[in-house]
């Protein structure tokens, strides 16, 4: 694969554990990182319909002096040659256009280093409106480096959901790790999400590569969060229900990624993903 | 809940999206009636606040109430809203060029606030650019919220800036006009129409609730033949002051930002300055509306020497608030520092030639008005319409046309590019639709690149090559490394011919002994300009594009004349 994921570095400890996922990441699905050192406290992502200001907080221009070096040594210790990425427009003097020509983005839980949001539970707003508007998958990192030995789709059956799924066997493809698959029965039987699979012409693919579908009544919620590999990469999507129903019943991805420690792949309303 | 959804879609799709033309009118409207009412929010709390600090003007510390003012807005743009500092109208001008009209919605209140704060501690800075930067910001998001295209985004931030500039000077065709000239740069029916309804709807909502607001009063001039030269000298005049004007505001807000201090200290510096100023000149604090009535009605009281400093002070004073951590715009300073010039040139004439039988004062600080405005922007319809109407001088507009048009002119001569498109044309990233750069920056390299090409192995002998181009169609084929799949060259089916015609050759030459290494590469991350002049450069009809020393595709130029033709008669075409 020649895909590339675009990585802002933080030169804090905390900044180089998601470093380590994410040239981990890289890695092992044979894409390869981009860095961006940034140099303001703000930048803009321009999506097709929105342009999000992403807004940093201090500890990212931490000692902007050792900042590139660290990356180097930790790009070098992965055996990856360093690639920096530097804006080459500008919104206003002081607020850089990140492109989003990128196939994927590393993105903390939150974009701010106040320790009650680095922990599990919080996920930032501006991280939440960069899943939804992403036209590529957003890399939530676990909060310290942890390695993936396979990986785990969240399928319901909803068109954000086959979207995972293509993911899921996209990274399987090009990791050879093993893919499982979870769905929670809801209202349909487990024939549905199979004919939903069949319907995309996927069967073939998911009989290839998918170890395992496990399956789960509609109150086994907790159970399957449970019993999801702890150190397996969680493909899912997100946000792809109204806002009305995300407003009255919250979103799934909110409370998965509150409770489970794993590294998470979420795949937005707006992103588009293929096989090649 | 899927029912509704239905219910929603038909009557959104059905009705409302019957027609674009209908919808960019609904959409324009309401637009314009957002923005009008941002901008009447803006002038009402202006001058509330500005009628309460007015008591104590006179006191000893008052100048340090624009310092007070500035330092509070740097602190709100940079900590708060997080947004730069300035009047913000590059950014629209930048959005609309280049991101289809693209703007946060933060940017819909957060100039408004900030140059509040700014303009109404005695900043000497105007609120007409944030009224365009909010009503601009206003268009986009009704945009984004209808999910429209970037075209019909782009008209609809024209109709928010439109609606916010008729409804702060009550002049709606000044609204329509500076919108397509200065902003979006092409005059097509498609964009005329909803504009102009947003103008009237923006000035509309102005006067419902400000039914007594008249910015200027009406004042009867009689011009005559014997003003035509006066006119010529003072667009002279106007225009070398319109430049003076655009490059101290460039030069005084190039030292802030080389200095080390933090914005709310430039703030801080450059608040105290004006202040310090205002107490023995008040009328460079604030926007001076008042002071241009008085020149226009003939009752301004300051002598010949006096208005030359004014003019300078009022000019450093802008300077020292836009480029020290300020915000506002510089539309009320370029009218008053116009009207200046104008009543400067009027004494100095009457000095020289007391009975030379020209028009009064007044009608000389509204030539010297619409000759700052058409210099520093530009923009000679916006500054011959937005003098017409705020000052209702109509029986003027003939030596308005006159010196609008020789000051755009002659400051266009001495300085290319305006003072909102200057930093923006430095940067290249100024691009009006239609031309070369938008266009090649609108086509996306994924679209141009050619990735169904054959990569071969370096260690492949040239028999088993001869097999792989008989089943193909390309000249190009890319040389690769085994282990790392790394791109080694490219081979060219021209410069192989040679072995082709010895068969002898076939098993002992290796594709690594004849491919081409020294072929220059494009990136991904070039942009389509530079790769074409590379192309040109380097005479090449197409050109490899490697990333992360991976063989990606093949850019031909004649691939690129197809996308660059359908995008030209997309982004010209006239609906």
């Amino acid at each position: 694969m020649n895909h590339k994921l675009l990585h802002i570095f933080r030169n804090t400890p905390f900044g180089r554990e998601t470093f380590l996922q994410s040239l981990y990441f890289c890695k092992t699905i044979q894409a390869y990182p981009v860095v961006y050192i940034p140099k303001n406290d703000k930048c803009l992502l321009y999506f097709s319909n929105d342009a999000v200001q992403v807004d940093l907080d201090h500890s990212y221009l931490n000692s902007p002096e050792t900042a590139k070096a660290h990356a180097q040594a930790l790009f070098e210790e992965a055996g990856i040659p360093p690639v920096f990425y530097e804006p080459k427009n500008f919104t206003a003097s002081t607020l850089p256009d990140v492109s989003t020509n990128f196939d994927y983005l590393c993105c903390p839980r939150s974009v701010s280093d106040r320790s009650s949001k680095i922990g599990l539970g919080h996920i930032g707003p501006k991280v939440r409106r960069i899943i939804k508007h992403a036209t590529f998958p957003v890399l939530i990192s676990s909060p310290v480096f942890k390695s993936w030995t396979g990986i785990s789709v969240f399928f319901g059956g909803s068109e954000n959901a086959v979207k995972a799924l293509t993911l899921g066997l996209k990274i399987a493809m090009a990791s050879g790790l093993p893919l499982n698959l979870y769905t929670l029965v809801e209202k349909n039987g487990e024939d549905y999400y199979r004919e939903v699979v069949q319907k995309r012409d996927m069967e073939p693919l998911v009989d290839k590569y998918v170890t395992n579908w496990h399956f789960y009544g509609n109150e086994a919620f907790d159970t399957m969060l449970y019993e999801v590999p702890h150190d397996s990469l969680i493909v899912l999507g997100a946000y792809g229900h109204g806002i009305i129903k995300e407003l009255l019943l919250g979103s799934k991805m909110e409370i998965i990624q509150s409770t489970v420690t794993n590294n998470l792949l979420i795949v937005g309303p707006n992103c588009t993903i293929s096989l090649q | 809940m899927q029912t509704l959804k239905k219910i929603y879609r038909a009557i959104y799709y059905r009705f409302f999206r019957l027609d674009d033309r209908l919808l960019l009118i609904v959409a324009g409207s309401l637009a314009g009636i957002c923005s009008g009412l941002a901008a009447v929010a803006l002038r009402l709390s202006l001058e509330s606040v500005i009628e309460w600090l007015h008591p104590f003007r006179h006191y000893w510390w008052a100048f340090v109430l624009p310092a007070a003012g500035a330092l509070l807005s740097s602190l709100y743009l940079e900590k708060i809203s997080k947004e730069g500092a300035g009047h913000g109208v590059p950014e629209v001008i930048y959005a609309v060029s280049r991101y289809g009209g693209l703007i946060r919605l933060r940017s819909s209140y957060s100039r408004l606030i900030s140059s509040f704060l700014t303009i109404s501690s005695g900043g000497s800075a105007g609120p007409e650019a944030p009224v365009v930067m909010s009503g601009s910001a206003i268009g986009s998001n009704i945009a984004k919220l209808l999910v429209l295209n970037d075209r019909q985004r782009i008209t609809l931030v024209g109709c928010g800036t439109a609606g916010a500039i008729a409804s702060i000077f009550n002049a709606p065709i000044a609204g329509l006009v500076f919108s397509i000239e200065v902003l979006l740069g092409e005059w097509k029916f498609v964009n005329i129409i909803p504009i102009a309804i947003a103008a009237v709807a923006g000035a509309q909502i102005s006067q419902a609730i400000i039914p007594e607001q008249v910015l200027f009063n009406h004042q009867p001039f009689n011009t005559m033949a014997a003003d035509i030269l006066p006119c010529l000298c003072l667009a002279v005049l106007t225009a070398f002051t319109s430049v003076f004007f655009t490059k101290s505001l460039r030069k005084i807000g190039g030292f802030a930002k080389k200095s080390r201090l933090p914005l709310w200290g430039r703030a801080i510096i450059g608040g105290c300055l004006v202040g310090a100023i205002g107490i023995h000149m008040p009328l460079v604090l604030g926007e001076g509306y008042h002071f241009i009535q008085t020149m226009i009605s003939g009752s301004f009281s300051m002598g010949l020497f006096l208005t030359f400093v004014a003019i300078f002070a009022k000019i450093f004073a802008t300077a020292m608030t836009l480029g020290w951590g300020g915000s506002g715009g510089i539309f009320a300073p370029c009218l008053l520092i116009g009207s200046l010039t104008g009543v400067a040139f009027h004494k100095t004439l009457f000095f020289l030639l007391p009975s030379a039988g020209i028009a009064r004062e007044g009608a000389y600080a509204l030539l010297g008005m619409t000759g700052l405005i058409s210099g520093v922007m530009q923009a000679p319809l916006t500054g011959i319409f937005l003098i017409v109407e705020i000052t209702g001088g109509y029986e003027t507009i003939l030596p308005l046309i006159l010196v609008s048009s020789i000051s755009a002119t002659m400051s266009h001569y001495i300085e290319p590019a305006s003072f909102y498109l200057k930093d923006l044309i430095e940067k290249g990233q100024f691009m009006r639709p239609g031309t070369d750069a938008r266009i090649l920056s609108d086509l996306s390299l994924n679209e141009i690149i050619d990735t169904h090409y054959t990569k071969v192995s370096e260690n492949m002998v040239f028999r088993d090559f001869i097999e792989i181009i008989k089943l193909s169609h390309h000249n190009f084929f890319p040389v690769i490394e085994d282990k790392t799949g790394a791109y080694q060259g490219i081979i060219h089916i021209r410069t192989i011919r040679k072995y082709v015609l010895e068969p002898g050759m076939y098993d002992m030459v290796f594709l690594n002994q004849i491919m081409d290494t020294e072929v220059v590469t494009a990136s991904l991350e070039d942009d389509l300009g530079d790769v074409l002049d590379m192309m040109d450069l380097n005479n090449m009809d197409s050109i490899p594009v490697v990333e992360n020393d991976r063989f990606v595709g093949m850019i031909q130029k004649s691939r690129i004349l197809d996308l660059y033709r359908r995008e030209l008669i997309m982004q010209t075409h006239i609906q």
